[in-house]
């Protein structure tokens, strides 16, 4: 397992190497130039002036290597665009928010949409099961924005009961980490009623039964444990996705998450802003990846085995 | 059977979501009531603290580099400008006690006044200012208003100064600003500058803390770190949510300046800001209301709507469209009116020339053009068209892709189309869609939209748009004669005589023979909600900037 666990980590810097090749020709494909940002021109000798100061006047395999360089020792260097602060102060700051978001808004979507899931299954085509799933389908169909904004309007306008933005007090995180939940919520209860559905079929469940366990403990036990794994497959990258920042919720609920730099870095080509946040969002998939073959070892020893 | 429990469910779920949607209304008139502060005359309130909301983060706070309306506000309130500008845009002292310009018009003298002081306790200094503005202009900060200090003898020079060939220290010594004493800064330009004053009130002019730079380097910035000389001190600044300021008991000024507090938010979504203000989380929403909700919210009584220092406009490019009948006929067919009242729907203000309403001399420099009227003269466009030689029947009309351009681009287009004009909308991203434009555009481009924001008050800072070499010029427009007034403007210190040179390049542009190069199509205006307690007193000059030791919070 730790070998595998190793060599997994070692695959990751090619995959980065990769990435950042990538982004830093794309980047440079694009037209723009990021020390414009209105209509305005920049005058010729303050643009000189701006590429000197961020080494845009070396070739670009000289910036590329500068880059690699710099994300070997963990600096990503300078913004472009949002003069005196550094890729690191940017990440620091606002990364943390965003993982908060997107750990709550998980935990709402295991907790809530798990259980959702098990009942639908364990109650199969019943008035339960139409219910769950009725529920779960529509939130799995509209959009994060349109839940944003009912709840906003309902909770937080109308009744008051809660602010409308912002990310300071308890209170204000709990419209966002709702409002990004309810999809992966609705999802992870598909899932499971899936694969539970599935796992009631077997033969090992009818055996358990017939040597005379307990219903509770089959279930709790045996088949919610093997109908976990393609929930677990989803939710890695999910999880990767979720809290690298959700750009529209953030934006909707003014939460000062990393997900708005990265959406307006690129409209201002701010090249270093990109790169960095493009790096720091591989990894996390990456990593995340690494996170749900573990688990599946744990859960099912055969793929363990298997890789090992 | 198992149908009829299906339905039943849903029945059940629909009427459970409209009773709690029904239990939400209900409460409507109390959050309201909590929410909105009754404004009765004039009785200061207690508590003078308020919210606004600045709509994005202040992209820096560094005098020398900020370059945005955010961050000029900012640092308008917590730092103490040589001179700032009254009611009717004139220069009035601040921190400069008094400003003399010599007989040739190019010697400019400050006098500081005796009680300025750093919040570190340290005195401020006509050195600090000289240190200050030479740190601007230096190639190291690479600052982009660096141009702004242009007209000061050698400005140029030493921003162009290269520091691995040239010996940028000489230069930087002989630009043209010297701190005589500690209280007299001398200024020399390198021409008598009629609007040296008002350029000299833009923040890049402000002076920074020498010992917080050169102690914190990019980061003095940073509400930790950062020594201030204004009304207010940056007690935090969290990147992206809050900014708040407090009142600094120890300003010269401060008995007069009444509020404690001003905590800033920095909301970006439009719809997010109304909710929160109307929710009375917030007192002003500095900007940033949504196009969508603006007629409701213009009859809401926080409305408040002021002229902004800025023109929106279609460009031609010349050389593609070469006949300026056909010019004239397309800005004719432009519906002005009905654009604003139904597309960009903030009480725009219909332009006929280059140069914004509320520009000083605006009313003799205003060409009225007869070929930008308010409401489109088809019959005149259409008889102008007949006569255009070879007309250019099939256009592109690029704009960027932010939002309101397209809607008004495709109102345009069927404006034009009734001059028997196929025109094709072609968006880009906003980077990419300055690329395009150039100067010089690319072929493909007919007609651009764009718009100026002036950033110091001077007509020169439109009309200056419009000469040969100017970076701004994608209308391939040159016109030798409207340089040379441009020119005889530059130097003519008389502002009466100033203007009317003003007057008759804008009337090169859009005068009975003008040229049109663009098509002038309104004037801005910034749109506030403010709440009432602070409505009377919370206002923004021409150039988006509010003084907030002005402000006070009524009962």
């Amino acid at each position: 397992m730790l070998k595998f666990i190793v060599r997994r980590i070692f695959w990751t810097i090619p995959v980065l190497l990769v990435v950042i090749f990538l982004t830093f020709i794309m980047m440079r494909q694009i037209e723009g130039n990021p020390f414009r940002q209105t209509e305005r021109n920049v005058p010729e000798s303050i643009q000189r002036n701006l590429e000197r100061k961020f080494h845009l006047d070396r070739p670009w395999f000289v910036q590329y290597l500068y880059y690699v360089k710099g994300v070997a020792t963990f600096d990503l260097g300078p913004s472009l665009v949002i003069r005196g602060r550094d890729v690191n102060d940017i990440v620091k700051e606002h990364f943390p928010k965003s993982v908060e978001l997107g750990i709550y808004a998980f935990l709402f979507a295991i907790v809530v949409g798990v259980p959702l899931g098990m009942l639908a299954a364990l109650r199969h085509n019943t008035a339960v099961d139409y219910g769950a799933m009725f529920f779960s389908n529509v939130f799995h169909a509209v959009p994060s924005f349109l839940v944003a904004t009912l709840l906003i309007y309902f909770v937080a306008l109308e009744a008051g009961a809660l602010p409308t933005s912002g990310w300071t007090t308890w209170q204000s995180k709990i419209l966002p980490s709702i409002a990004l939940g309810f999809a992966p919520m609705a999802l992870f209860a598909r899932l499971v009623r899936g694969s539970m559905l599935e796992t009631l079929q077997q033969d090992y469940v009818r055996t358990a039964r017939a040597k005379g366990l307990r219903y509770r403990r089959v279930v709790g036990l045996h088949v919610l444990r093997n109908s976990l794994i393609p929930v677990i497959t989803a939710a890695g990258p999910l999880l990767g996705f979720i809290i690298t920042g959700s750009f529209v919720i953030e934006l909707i609920f003014n939460i000062p998450g990393i997900g708005q730099y990265y959406v307006t870095a690129v409209s201002s080509r701010d090249y270093s802003v990109v790169m960095g946040l493009t790096v720091l969002l591989a990894s996390i998939v990456i990593f995340a990846n690494l996170l749900v073959d573990i688990l599946y070892g744990i859960l099912d020893p055969r793929t363990r085995d298997a890789r090992t | 059977m198992r149908t009829k429990t299906l339905w039943l469910w849903l029945a059940l779920l629909v009427t459970s979501l409209a009773l709690v949607a029904a239990g939400c209304g209900g409460d409507d008139d109390e959050a309201g009531g909590t929410g909105a502060t009754t404004a009765e005359g004039g009785a200061e309130a207690a508590e003078q603290v308020i919210t606004v909301n600045w709509t994005t983060e202040p992209p820096s706070l560094d005098p020398g580099l900020a370059s945005d309306t955010t961050s000029a506000n900012i640092l308008f309130n917590i730092m103490d400008p040589l001179v700032k500008l009254d009611d009717d845009l004139n220069p009035i002292p601040s921190a400069a006690e008094s400003f003399e310009t010599s007989e040739d018009g190019k010697t400019v003298t400050f006098v500081l006044r005796d009680d300025l002081k750093w919040t570190n306790g340290d005195p401020v200094t006509a050195q600090d200012f000289e240190w200050s503005w030479k740190r601007t202009v230096s190639p190291e900060l690479a600052a982009d208003y660096a141009y702004q200090f242009s007209p000061i003898v050698g400005a140029d020079d030493y921003n162009a100064c290269d520091p691995k060939k040239d010996d940028c220290a000489a230069l930087r010594d002989k630009m043209g600003v010297k701190a005589v004493d500690d209280k007299t800064l001398e200024v020399t330009l390198n021409n008598p500058t009629p609007w040296f004053l008002q350029q000299a009130a833009h923040h890049s002019f402000l002076a920074v803390n020498r010992k917080a730079v050169e102690q914190f380097g990019d980061k003095w910035t940073e509400a930790a770190n950062i020594v201030t000389n204004g009304p207010f001190q940056l007690e935090n600044w969290q990147h992206n949510a809050n900014i708040d300021l407090v009142k600094w008991d120890e300003w010269r000024g401060a008995a007069d300046v009444k509020l404690t507090r001003v905590n800033g938010r920095m909301i970006t979504d439009g719809l997010t800001a109304v909710q929160a203000f109307e929710a009375g989380e917030i007192d002003v929403l500095n900007g940033g209301l949504p196009t969508d909700e603006m007629s409701r919210l213009k009859e809401l009584p926080e409305y408040e709507q002021y002229t902004g220092l800025g023109t929106y406009y279609y460009g031609f490019n010349i050389k593609n469209i070469p006949d300026v009948k056909q010019r004239k006929a397309m800005s004719l067919a432009v519906d002005r009116r009905s654009l604003i009242d139904n597309v960009f729907q903030a009480d725009q203000l219909p332009a006929a020339g280059m140069t914004p309403e509320g520009m000083p001399g605006f009313d003799v420099i205003n060409p009225e053009s007869p070929w930008a009227p308010e409401s489109a003269d088809m019959e005149q466009a259409k008889q102008l068209m007949s006569e255009v030689a070879n007309p250019k029947t099939n256009i592109t009309l690029y704009v960027n892709d932010s939002p309101g351009h397209r809607e008004a681009a495709v109102a345009v287009q069927a404006q034009w189309k009734e001059l028997g004009i196929e025109s094709t909308i072609k968006q880009q991203e906003f980077q990419q869609y300055l690329e395009f434009l150039g100067p010089p555009p690319n072929d493909d481009v007919d007609v651009y939209r764009l718009g100026w924001i002036g950033d110091f008050v001077d007509a020169i800072n439109f009309l200056e748009l419009w000469t040969c070499d100017s970076g701004n010029n994608s209308t391939t427009f040159c016109s030798e004669e409207y340089d040379a007034k441009i020119e005889e403007a530059r130097t003519t210190v008389d502002n009466d005589a100033r203007f009317e040179l003003y007057g008759e390049a804008e009337e090169i542009l859009f005068g009975e023979d003008g040229d049109l190069p663009i098509i002038p199509i309104y004037f801005y205006t910034y749109n506030n909600l403010e709440r009432e307690s602070v409505k009377e007193t919370f206002n923004l000059n021409l150039l988006d900037q509010v003084d907030l030791t002005k402000v006070v919070v009524t009962e």
